[in-house]
């Protein structure tokens, strides 16, 4: 039979061989469609776009070898079990045997999801890198309320909670989080764990809104899968910071923590970790590995006169610790965790983070938003306390610089300490300085709230308050004293340094560019007299027609300029080909469209301003 | 049976009576019930009585009918039959019952207002009479009405009397001795509980539940790049992060991000998928900030997108547009070219249609719409000759041999030549002497046709006349100034024409054009010849006669054609503004098409020397490209645009309508329409 000879029906080569419809690939698998699409959400299979649609424009297409590797996987056979299982139990229930369903229904087949983890994502920076969606998931499902008999099972919000909680305990103490926004949408975060930098997503804590245009069925699949991988993730991250995990709460403030509405459940979590990290240190310490760098640790301890270094009598001290601190001494605990688990490895950027609130106490008020404020402050290194139970320190405390309130006035009011908005923290994190509180004072309508997820530069418009933070920024770096601890001096003056040779560079930049624009203007100008110049040396001079044409260049100087660089366009794109041109055009469509939007809030900023300052005439 | 109703209310009591004697059979518990139904059944008055009562028993016999049959005896027949008559019917002897006299109404009222039992009275028509219903029937039939039996005695549902006796009657239905199953211990049950004690014992059937087991552990160990580590299977495209917010996502954002009201109502007036999805709005403070309505929503979007969203590598072109420019050699590299104008030539009062330099670069010759003919230096820009020729001039050209300073120039429709009368006596001599035409007697008149073209003598100006048959548009010198061609677009079979000036001979080789000429031109070194029509450039061999090639130049419709002076290449105009360059050795399709003029190319033209060409267009500019030929057959052209030279200025829509190089310096001659011509130098 020849090569190209092909019966009917039988193998077919290229993209009709490697690509298959859905519901050929279903009928493939022997599953119904709910299954494939779990399996697909589960496996992570995507559909894939061949290069040449076989069988026509509006289908979708899988990857033959997708297919073959979710027929491999034993997943298929668990969700036949599944289905069996189910029918043995109606089954047993319509023969009123009751015994038998409940027993069926005690031991449902169930499986795990950690060899897909870990199929999905061999390395942790793999699935590090994929951790944006999981970790909205997550926090969306935790912010849903957890309501008996929905869809949603009320245990697997509160595990999304104590995963997010997790989550968040782990970033703020590890200093990660480098930018925060409050949109309309929620709150988002970014942290940087291990280089990668992850975005996420809290809904604002409201009752969120159950609708019901939306597949509780396809996002369960997906939260099932995330859930396992969020857990997997934490445990490695806890694990790399010397935390045991699962967390073991204070069960006090764990009661709280149901009561509360899960507010003091993440500080706990932090306490977990503060005190979790000294005690796994402890046990390595007797297990006599790393000694030398325990004994380091020990000395720190021994430095700050809180403990003895008897490795045996270090759980009970720091048990001791963890009671006791939060009552009299908020911030010790922290510094003194700091203090020891003190890790050379913190890049700069997690030392500025960690050194930003230093010296800050915080007080919040009942109304802002404490989940997320508690999540930030300690990040940035503050301490921080609320109104109502089980917090650290209450209002009356002397040493409170900063009381966050979110109310039009403010009744009673200490003079030792700021009264400010929510929005001032927010902002002087994405500043990474302290910003003035002038603005945002109780009462007073905020400055706006920028993106720092923004490259104004490259977008081409900077709001004002943009430039404003960069010239508070500049003046920090500037005029920043030198602080107690040689480290902060250093970077001090390196940065100052910097700042000068930056500077220095700017200038010397700026100086060539004018060069080079009068250079330019030079030669424009002598390229017309040049030609004059030529004509009257090689020719008859024509005095007149001369004299017309500089007076025409000068008043039509820009004019020409600009022909001239159009010109210069249009020759150049004369000889592309076809396609190029095209290409060179949309990019250039793009650009503009760009510019017509800068030039639109430019004129929107203009018109408010003359407004503005209408009504203040 | 017939009874009136004083009648029976009189003779009621002893009646029922009466009845209830001989209905006793048939009911057996209820007299007064029974004495109810025969209520009306002796009623019968007189005579009758006997009749009625043997009726009676003779119903009753066959089926407990407890009715009296009715006093008329007509049978179940329409009613209205009798509606006419006096009688409504017959009794049982067959006499007339007359019908009653109808009471007055009111009448009828009083008597019913009287009567207290008047709620019980029917009226029977088929008797004529009215029937008082007893109390018991009135019972009757309420209890009809409510589905009850018509009988409140009766009961539905009597107990079962079994009237058999079973008990020691000495009958067993089974005297089989009981089985010894009966005494054993079932062997399959027993196996079934062994089955079960079996799978408890070992553990397949368990009644806990299972305990909740904590089933994370370090998933990821060492963090070595080993196959292990590898990603199986086809190659992962990790999906596209969600887009991280903007500056008009914030719930505070300034001011020069809200649209206003009047954006926002444009923004209906688009289409939607065009419309923002998002339109900003600021909260003056963080409390009042609602949840988001769609949080869930979009959470779900992105579900749907990761798993149903067909996923490609797509190479997103991150470049800077200027890199997509081709990498041209440097201007200084390539010069000298035209790029700046130097002289005007002013004098025409019209648009300039055309120009010729002679070979020696000295003079330079215009025609143009005010109907003159100019002769101008070069170097200087003096205007040293001009003849009214009477017509508009839409052509020139300057015999290219410089001992014959000849031009040839198309007036109104038809070509003179003239002596330009430059240069030395003898030359103008010569010129004058090849000009002379002694007056013929009309050459072919013999196929009744109008010639193709007639030679005359123009008296004014001492030249010749080509009268030709129809307009001409176009002429071209051969490089030995010999013949030269003229075209007449509309001449179909005779559209080319070639000419010798020496023996003042005209012919027309081509009889057959695919489409209608455009222009013609000799080759510059061979006996070649080149016809571009509309579309298509013909070229053909002189000495063979034939076409040798046909190129097509896809373009609308070729305005100008110019040959490379090496004569392999070739380059047309066209009048949507495209120039395409051919390589006829290469191929017979363009090498390079450039899209460089927005409206009509009028000339394009090549320089003898240097390797330049240009083009003129209607858009007021003409363009200078670097087009270099190389010998090396395996190299392509190099084709670059230098410069557009501008100057012109509009005049009627036109602009450049000419535009010729110097024959020797790299110099640009264009003429406008703004009746200029302008010489453009390095």
């Amino acid at each position: 039979m020849p090569k190209h000879f092909r019966p009917a029906g039988k193998k077919k080569e290229g993209n009709a061989a490697k690509y298959i419809t859905r519901t050929k690939a279903v009928n493939y698998l022997q599953v119904s469609l709910a299954i494939f699409r779990k399996l697909c959400i589960l496996k992570g299979v995507f559909p894939r776009q061949p290069k040449k649609k076989v069988e026509g424009n509006h289908k979708t297409y899988y990857h033959m070898k997708d297919i073959a590797f979710l027929a491999h996987d034993p997943l298929i056979e668990k969700f036949r079990q599944i289905k069996v299982h189910r029918k043995k139990v109606k089954k047993a229930i319509a023969k009123k045997n009751r015994d038998l369903a409940d027993r069926l229904l005690n031991r449902p087949p169930t499986y795990k999801l950690d060899r897909l983890v870990l199929e999905r994502y061999p390395t942790f920076v793999d699935a590090l890198r994929d951790l944006d969606d999981c970790l909205t998931m997550v926090h969306l499902f935790a912010a849903l309320p957890a309501v008996d008999g929905e869809r949603i099972e009320v245990k697997r919000i509160h595990n999304c909670r104590r995963l997010s909680h997790e989550w968040q305990a782990y970033i703020s103490r590890t200093h990660a989080l480098r930018k925060t926004f409050i949109s309309v949408k929620g709150i988002y975060y970014q942290a940087e764990v291990q280089g990668q930098k992850i975005t996420w997503l809290t809904p604002h804590a409201l009752q969120q809104v159950l609708t019901d245009d939306v597949d509780f069925n396809v996002m369960l699949t997906f939260l099932e899968f995330y859930e396992t991988l969020l857990g997997f993730v934490n445990f490695k991250l806890y694990h790399s910071i010397n935390v045991n995990y699962p967390p073991i709460l204070d069960p006090r403030l764990e009661a709280l923590a149901a009561v509360l509405y899960s507010v003091p459940e993440l500080y706990a979590l932090c306490r977990y970790m503060s005190t979790g990290s000294g005690r796994a240190i402890g046990n390595s310490d007797s297990g006599g590995v790393n000694e030398k760098e325990s004994g380091a640790i020990k000395e720190n301890e021994d430095g700050n006169n809180k403990a003895s270094a008897k490795t045996d009598e270090s759980e009970l001290r720091l048990a001791q610790l963890q009671h006791q601190l939060p009552s009299n001494e908020p911030g010790a605990l922290m510094h003194l965790v700091e203090e020891s688990t003190a890790v050379d490895t913190d890049d700069d950027e997690t030392k500025e983070c960690k050194s930003l609130f230093k010296n800050l106490k915080f007080y919040l008020s009942r109304e802002v938003p404490r989940e997320s404020l508690l999540f930030i402050i300690p990040a940035f290194g503050g301490t921080v306390s609320w109104e109502g139970e089980g917090a650290p320190f209450n209002e009356i405390d002397e040493d409170i610089t900063h009381q966050i309130v979110d109310r039009p006035t403010q009744s009673h009011v200490f003079l030792s300490r700021e009264y400010v908005q929510p929005q001032w923290v927010f902002d002087c994190v994405n500043a990474r300085i302290i910003l003035p509180t002038d603005g945002y004072l109780v009462g007073r309508v905020p400055p706006p709230h920028l993106s720092p997820f923004v490259d104004n530069d490259a977008e081409g418009y900077i709001p004002e308050y943009a430039e404003t933070i960069k010239r508070l920024q500049a003046a920090a770096r500037n005029e920043v004293l030198p602080l107690p601890g040689d480290e902060d001096l250093d970077n001090s003056l390196v940065a100052a340094m910097m700042d000068r040779t930056e500077s220095n560079e700017a200038a010397e930049k700026k100086r060539k560019l004018e060069m080079l624009e009068k250079q330019y203007h030079d030669e424009l100008k002598m390229e017309i007299d040049g030609v004059t110049f030529s004509n009257l040396s090689n020719k008859k001079p024509d005095k007149s027609q001369d004299t017309m044409d500089k007076d025409d260049a000068k008043s039509d100087h820009e004019d020409e300029k600009k022909q001239a660089e159009k010109d210069n366009d249009d020759i150049s794109t004369a000889l592309m080909s076809r396609r190029k041109r095209g290409l060179y055009k949309a990019m250039e469509i793009g650009r503009e469209r760009k510019q017509d939007k800068v030039e639109l809030l430019k004129k929107r900023k203009k018109n408010a301003d003359s407004s503005a300052s209408a009504k203040r005439r | 049976m017939g009874h009136s109703d004083g009648e029976h209310q009189l003779e009621g009591d002893d009646l029922s009576a009466d009845d209830a004697s001989w209905s006793d059979g048939v009911w057996s518990e209820d007299d007064d019930e029974g004495s109810l139904s025969f209520e009306g059944s002796g009623s019968g008055s007189g005579s009758d009585a006997d009749s009625d009562e043997a009726a009676a028993a003779a119903e009753e016999s066959d089926s407990s009918e407890d009715e009296v049959a009715p006093r008329n005896t007509v049978g179940d027949v329409p009613l209205e039959w009798y509606k006419e008559e006096e009688h409504i019917g017959y009794d049982i002897d067959g006499r007339k019952i007359k019908k009653r006299d109808r009471e007055g109404r009111i009448e009828a009222y009083l008597k019913n207002a009287d009567d207290a039992k008047n709620w019980r009275k029917i009226y029977d028509e088929y008797n004529d009479e009215e029937v008082q219903i007893t109390k018991e029937e009135a019972k009757i039939i309420s209890r009809l009405l409510k589905g009850k039996t018509p009988h409140g005695n009766v009961d539905p549902y009597p107990d079962y009397v079994d009237w058999f006796e079973y008990e020691d009657k000495g009958h067993p239905l089974s005297s089989a001795p009981e089985p010894k199953r009966r005494f054993v211990p079932s062997k399959w049950e027993q196996k079934k509980v062994v089955k079960l004690v079996r799978a408890i014992r070992n553990g397949w059937i368990k009644f806990d539940k299972p305990k909740e087991e904590n089933n994370l552990y370090l998933l990821w160990g060492d963090e070595t790049d080993t196959a292990e580590n590898k990603r199986h299977g086809l190659s992962y495209i990790p999906a596209p992060k969600p887009n991280l917010p903007g500056h008009e996502e914030s719930y505070n954002p300034s001011v020069e991000f809200i649209p206003t009201q009047e954006e926002i109502d444009s923004y209906q007036l688009m289409y939607e998928e065009d419309r923002p999805k998002f339109i900003p709005k600021r909260f003056e403070c963080l409390r009042s900030v609602p949840a988001y309505e769609k949080a869930l929503r979009e959470g779900f979007d992105r579900c749907l997108d990761l798993y149903l969203c067909p996923r490609t590598r797509k190479k997103r072109i991150n470049i800077d547009p200027e890199s997509l420019k081709p990498k041209l050699p440097s201007k200084k590299d390539l010069r000298p070219y035209p790029k700046t104008c130097y002289l005007e030539f002013k004098g025409h009062m019209g648009p300039v249609t055309s120009i010729s330099v002679e070979i020696t670069g000295q003079w330079l010759a215009s025609g143009s719409c005010d109907g003159t003919i100019r002769v101008w230096e070069v170097e200087t820009g003096r205007c040293v000759k001009v003849w009214n020729v009477g017509g508009d001039v839409r052509r020139i050209a300057w015999n290219p041999l410089p001992e014959r300073p000849i031009l040839a120039a198309i007036v109104g429709h038809d070509l003179l030549l003239i002596n330009a009368e430059v240069g030395s006596e003898e030359v103008q001599m010569r010129a004058k002497e090849l000009l002379k035409i002694d007056e013929m007697a009309p050459q072919d008149d013999t196929d009744g046709k109008k010639p193709a073209v007639r030679w005359m003598k123009h008296e004014k100006l001492d030249g010749i006349t080509l009268i030709h048959h129809k307009a001409v548009s176009n002429v071209e010198w051969h490089f030995k100034g010999d013949y030269f061609t003229t075209v007449v677009p509309s001449g179909d079979t005779r559209a080319v024409l070639l000419h010798q000036l020496t023996k003042k001979h005209s012919h027309h080789p081509f009889r057959k054009l695919p489409g209608l000429p455009v222009a013609a031109t000799f080759h510059p070194t061979q006996k070649m010849f080149f016809v571009a029509t509309k579309k298509f450039v013909q070229v053909y061999d002189l000495q063979k006669a034939q076409l040798v090639k046909k190129l097509e130049s896809g373009l609308r419709e070729i305005s100008s054609i110019s040959i490379h002076p090496g004569g392999d290449n070739v380059i047309v105009g066209s009048k949507d503004g495209k120039l395409c360059w051919f390589d006829t050795d290469l191929s017979t399709r363009p090498y390079k098409a450039l899209k460089i003029h927005s409206k009509d190319i009028t000339n394009v033209t090549f320089h003898r020397k240097y390797p330049l060409f240009a083009s003129s267009s209607e858009d007021c500019t003409a363009y200078v490209c670097h087009g270099m030929v190389y010998s090396d057959l395996n190299q392509n052209p190099l084709i670059v645009p230098l410069e557009i030279l501008r100057g012109h200025s509009s005049s009627d829509g036109r602009g450049v309508l000419d535009c010729k190089f110097h024959p020797k310096q790299p110099w640009l001659f264009t003429a406008g329409a703004d009746s200029v011509i302008r010489l453009y130098c390095d």
